[in-house]
């Protein structure tokens, strides 16, 4: 046989390199602007040629695809815990859409970074990241086809956004493609792949595999395997913008921020995935015990710390804050106010046992005395019958959602704000607070769940939501996985007569602050405007038209495109 | 492209299974057929939307305003740009399939050509082409590249999005294909220098209006333009005259079987993106609404874009002039000015009897 003769990548990619020029004809326009200058040489860190890189990728693709077919004919749905299954729901759709933005971003670091060293290795990963779509909706697919229970993977694009849970996974995932494009590229390359995808694709299939799931690790193990790549690209774009001086401060400012938007939604997310859904408790880490390994050791030490050398100071403040939020409880505090809000959610929850007591009490001494109590209520509720929900009383004490990550504002401290037009926002940590204040009019919408329910019947807004199943009365989401016993119904729900109170509404006014609502039910998004300027040009306009600076004319009119609220259906 | 998936036995029946049957499928979408491909199923709603089932507005801005998306970014206006389909409904597998086949071809054909002794059946002219010319092309499938992978975040909807990244990789890999191509044939032919090439590109003043060209297409905001241009103006003429008047063409009047491997590859992937350009076209030309108003704004690009195509194809026509073995010249410019036009025809307004 003939073989292809081998050839040397360093000559073969210093040769591809040549392609490059810089334009004189036409100097190339961009979507979006940075603050950040970019010094004449950089370098490529993969010397990625795509005549290996597409056999590669392909080869990875035949084993992952095969092992799904593998999976069917070994019915390994039917082995895995139904515990887990459920929340692999919410979980798969926040890795893919989070996939989409990691191509998304390398685009617009293309339209605007010049060095085309650089170039290379951000067009292989947007492939990377289509290819981590196919997988990971294939995925979804699978579960959908062979998992016990359909509902909530059959609507999932729709529910993804709709659930207060998952929609702020969806706000943390569009802080790497909006805004100055580097700093988007440094959250997404410099913290979510540098720093967290170790967790979400590494420990967390290993609870995966515990709990008998073979076919979540075959999927996002090939996905992990290109996150390297795309953990060099974020530190070739470091190494390139720290030639600059002047790009210091920004790096520091978006850095920061960037870490803490990822921390804020990740690490409660993952923690409770890895502890609260895992029916098998074989495993003797803990979540703080892997994020000291992956996110402490591997990343703040290993990589943040070593950045200093190379003159970038960071704040180790916002590092160890965060960490002394997940010591300080704030995994289990945010798990029982997502099992509280099972209706609003669209997988099912299955309360703890005494196993699962057990193992909690001996990783985190004292679990109990906090939240035993809690968790044998919801227990104690699962059943319709009751007629009781363990959100009855829940809302009037819950803390307040933070306006930046939308999650809770959990602490001893008592929630941030300020006061913006006359409303109150508030904030979890002083990061959040910096990140919505540095960034005037970065966080826009109709932000926090519960003030557009203000006041609500809970069975109006699960039908506003629509996490009903087909018969018309069936909740999608249920405080229990067991088919043999009763589901809950929307009439169940009715008969409870639970009001909804915004957590935020409420903390306003016991506090003496200008109203906490942000919900304007005569916009057409149902947010407030505000005067932060940015928001003001483009995003509502009484019109309805799209106009202000970076919207194309439209037509000989010479009209703005039609606002984005207009046709939200 | 996108090929069922063969059905599968299982060790058992699958008795826990739960649920309607019918619920076993992504229904958040409204399929183009009766039953959702699994390309849909792969690509539809994975770019949340206002448009789509997102509500409350945009949870982050741009600083100037914009939304995450915005309808802004593009002068055309449809009723749905999610209702848009690649109609190959190609996605990342089949996509890895084909292009890592084409790669495998390309090193086969090398492999064989050495083995069998076919490189020193070029002719000599033949060989002195490909050690000045070959990899010019590469140059121009570059700046394409570049201006295309911008494109792609602006975009309106997943399915365009994928299109469009599939696109640039397949460009992107043709050019690469072309410098490797170069450093196989070194030791077959002699030396096939990279950079005095690109000195060509840059400096001649043959090269300048292909140059100039694909630069302009990086100056221009609209991604739809980008693309439209590109794919609709660009390469129907510049392109095809580079792979096909150019190399695939008089390759085998020169004795070569080589260098058709990879230009077929290359061919077989502009198909592709002719095709889906143009359901693009009548997607937006035959919109409801906004139909008419589109095929003006995109006839009014296509008659500029013609226009600075039509220097850059003269340009590249002289150059073809020189390769021998070659056909002439007006009948190959006359060939893709037909193949350009037919693809337009879309933006010809039809004739409504009365």
């Amino acid at each position: 046989m003939s073989t292809a003769r081998r050839r040397s990548v360093t000559k073969t990619h210093e040769r591809i390199g040549q392609l490059g020029w810089e334009p004189t004809h036409h100097q190339p326009v961009t979507n979006y602007p940075t603050r950040y200058k970019f010094p004449a040489k950089a370098k490529d860190p993969m010397k990625q040629i795509m005549r290996e890189y597409l056999p590669m990728q392909l080869e990875k693709d035949e084993r992952m695809y095969g092992g799904f077919d593998a999976a069917v004919r070994a019915n390994m749905a039917d082995k895995t815990e139904r515990r887990w299954l459920e929340v692999l729901k919410p979980f798969v759709h926040t890795t893919t859409y989070i996939e989409g933005c990691a191509g998304r971003v390398m685009s617009m670091l293309m339209d605007t970074v010049p060095n085309h060293e650089l170039l290379n290795g951000y067009h292989v990963q947007f492939l990377d990241e289509l290819r981590h779509i196919g997988m990971q909706q294939s995925l979804a697919r699978w579960y959908t086809k062979n998992a016990p229970e359909p509902e909530g993977w059959a609507m999932g694009a729709k529910y993804y956004t709709g659930s207060p849970l998952t929609k702020a996974g969806y706000n943390m995932g569009t802080n790497t493609i909006v805004g100055d494009p580097v700093h988007a590229g440094l959250t997404m390359m410099g913290v979510l792949e540098t720093a967290f995808t170790n967790i979400a694709f590494v420990a967390l299939p290993d609870v995966a595999v515990r709990n008998g799931d073979f076919t979540l690790p075959t999927t996002y193990s090939s996905a992990q395997s290109d996150e390297a790549r795309h953990i060099s690209n974020g530190y070739a774009t470091l190494m390139t913008l720290l030639q600059e001086d002047s790009n210091i401060p920004l790096i520091q400012q978006d850095l920061a921020a960037g870490w803490w938007s990822t921390h804020a939604f990740i690490d409660p997310f993952a923690g409770v995935l890895m502890e609260y859904f895992s029916k098998n408790r074989s495993d003797t880490e803990s979540y703080l015990d892997k994020w000291n390994r992956w996110v402490n050791d591997d990343y703040y030490r290993s990589y943040i710390e070593q950045l200093g050398k190379l003159g970038l100071e960071m704040d180790p403040a916002v590092f160890l804050d965060a960490r002394e939020r997940i010591e300080n409880g704030l995994i289990h505090q945010t798990a029982i106010f997502a099992f509280a809000i099972w209706p609003l959610a669209y997988w099912r929850f299955d309360g703890l046992n005494e196993e699962d007591f057990e193992w909690f009490e001996a990783r985190y001494p004292g679990w109990y005395d906090e939240y035993g109590p809690l968790w044998e209520a919801f227990n104690a509720l699962k059943d319709p019958e009751e007629q009781t929900l363990l959100l009855s009383g829940f809302l009037e004490n819950a803390p307040p959602m933070c306006w930046s990550c939308m999650m809770n504002c959990l602490g001893d401290e008592g929630p941030l704000h300020r006061v913006l037009d006359g409303r109150t926002r508030f904030y979890c940590s002083d990061q959040c607070m910096k990140n919505d204040v540095n960034y005037p009019g970065r966080y826009t919408g109709d932000r926090i769940f519960f003030d557009k329910y203000h006041g609500w019947n809970l069975a109006d807004v699960i039908r506003d939501i629509g996490f009903i199943h087909p018969d018309g009365k069936t909740l999608v989401g249920q405080p229990h996985i067991d088919d043999d016993n009763r589901l809950w119904t929307i009439d169940d729900i009715e008969a409870c007569g639970l009001e909804i109170i915004s957590p935020n509404v409420r903390a306003a006014e016991e506090m003496g602050l200008p109203n906490g609502n942000w919900h304007d039910p005569e916009a057409p998004d149902g947010a407030v405007v505000t005067t932060e300027m940015s928001y003001v040009h483009t995003s509502i306009g009484g019109d309805g038209l799209e106009t202000g600076p970076g919207v194309i004319a439209a037509g000989a009119n010479g009209n703005g495109r039609r606002n984005v609220a207009e046709v939200i259906r | 492209m996108s090929a069922p998936a063969p059905p599968v036995k299982r060790f058992d029946d699958g008795s826990q299974r739960k649920g309607d049957e019918e619920r076993r499928g992504f229904l958040y979408f409204t399929p183009q057929k009766r039953r959702a491909s699994l390309y849909e199923e792969l690509t539809v709603d994975t770019q949340p939307s206002v448009t789509r089932h997102l509500t409350g507005g945009w949870l982050l801005s741009f600083s100037d305003g914009r939304g995450t998306h915005s309808l802004g970014s593009t002068a055309l206006r449809v009723k749905d740009w999610f209702d848009w389909r690649d109609p190959a409904g190609l996605w990342e597998r089949p996509f890895y399939q084909q292009a890592a086949q084409a790669a495998r071809e390309q090193d086969a054909a090398v492999a064989v050509a050495h083995s069998e002794g076919l490189f020193s059946r070029f002719t000599e002219g033949w060989k002195a082409f490909l050690r000045d010319s070959v990899q010019l092309p590469a140059f121009y499938e570059y700046g394409l590249w570049r201006a295309l992978c911008g494109a792609s975040r602006p975009a309106l909807s997943d399915t365009i999005t994928h299109a469009i990244v599939l696109e640039a990789a397949m460009i992107q890999r043709q050019a690469q294909d072309l410098v490797v191509y170069a450093m196989d044939l070194e030791p077959e032919i002699g030396p096939c220098s990279t950079e005095e090439a690109k000195k060509r590109f840059l400096e001649e003043e043959g090269w300048q209006p292909v140059r100039a060209l694909v630069e302009h297409l990086h100056a221009v905001a609209d991604w739809n333009e980008r693309v439209l241009a590109a794919n609709l103006c660009i390469e129907p003429l510049v392109g095809t005259l580079l792979r096909r008047e150019m190399l695939l063409i008089p390759a085998s009047a020169n004795g070569d079987s080589v260098t058709p491997v990879m230009i077929g590859a290359a061919q077989r992937e502009w198909h592709w993106v002719r095709d889906w350009t143009a359901e693009l076209v009548r997607f937006c030309v035959e919109d409801e609404e906004f139909g008419e108003q589109n095929r003006e704004i995109i006839a009014e690009w296509a008659e500029k874009w013609n226009a600075e195509a039509e220097v850059a194809a003269e340009a590249v026509a002289k150059e073809i002039e020189r390769v021998p073995h070659t056909r002439l010249t007006a009948e190959a410019l006359e060939h893709v000015r037909r193949e350009r036009d037919e693809l337009q025809s879309a933006l010809q307004r039809q004739e409504v009897a009365a």
